[in-house]
């Protein structure tokens, strides 16, 4: 059962660095988990703490960004 | 960051479920790596359940609204390693500690207003309510009532009880 469990993550990425880093993973066939559920910031700066409160209300597990 | 770290942590959410890592554009090795090892942490963490924690999540949204902790947010480097417009500078640590403090206060000041939002309420409910001690509770009522967020209501036999104020 424990392995079954696939968690819901929420992802920030930021446009300039993380999301073309995203991309090229993408591109370079890179495996990683299915469990991210990416948001495009214009910059990671602009990720409001808020932001974060409200993913774990809406019942993610785990909420990541990346700069 | 740190902010946002000890909240989680206070409201007993975990501080792991937020993770803040730097990829460049060029890096889509160390991002694939990232997202599986970070997966398998909050994978290990296990499911969250906000229904379990809508009390402390709502805390610290109000918190994270407050005017005291967002003029706070960022500042360090300002405060720390610049002076302020008498010239005095503050200790890193000094700083942090005051921040942690804040933060607290403010979480503690959280709970117990999102906890009247059920209605007119003793001192003594409300702690049990939100698990902070009586005493700690009735000094940010204090604190709450001198900013106006809160007031006395009426008393019901010999226990005051009290309501929220709306803004």
């Amino acid at each position: 059962m424990q392995e079954t469990y696939e968690p819901k993550i929420l992802g920030f990425l930021c446009n300039w660095c993380a999301y073309a880093g995203a991309d090229l993973a993408g591109v370079s066939r890179f495996q990683y988990p299915p469990t991210l559920r990416v948001i495009r910031t214009m910059c990671s700066g602009r990720v409001d703490p808020l932001y974060v409160v409200e993913g774990l209300k809406k019942g993610y597990d785990g909420v990541f960004v990346f700069g | 960051m740190p902010v946002v770290e000890q909240l989680l942590d206070l409201a007993g959410v975990g501080k792991e479920r937020l993770q803040l890592c730097w990829v460049s554009a060029a890096e889509g090795q160390l991002f694939a790596n990232y997202v599986t090892e970070l997966s398998d942490l909050i994978g290990q963490l296990g499911p969250f359940q906000p229904d379990n924690f809508k009390l402390e999540l709502a805390a610290v949204e109000t918190v994270l609204k407050s005017t005291r902790i967002r003029w706070l947010m960022g500042m360090d480097r300002q405060i720390t390693e610049q002076e302020n417009v008498y010239h005095e500078k503050m200790d890193s640590e000094a700083y942090q500690a005051m921040v942690k403090q804040a933060v607290a206060q403010e979480y503690e000041k959280g709970l117990i207003l999102e906890a009247l939002t059920d209605g007119p309420q003793s001192v003594r409910e409300i702690a049990g309510k939100t698990g902070v001690p009586v005493y700690t509770v009735s000094l940010r009522l204090n604190d709450l009532e001198r900013a106006g967020q809160a007031q006395f209501h009426k008393f019901e036999g010999t226990t005051a009880k009290f309501v929220l104020l709306a803004a």
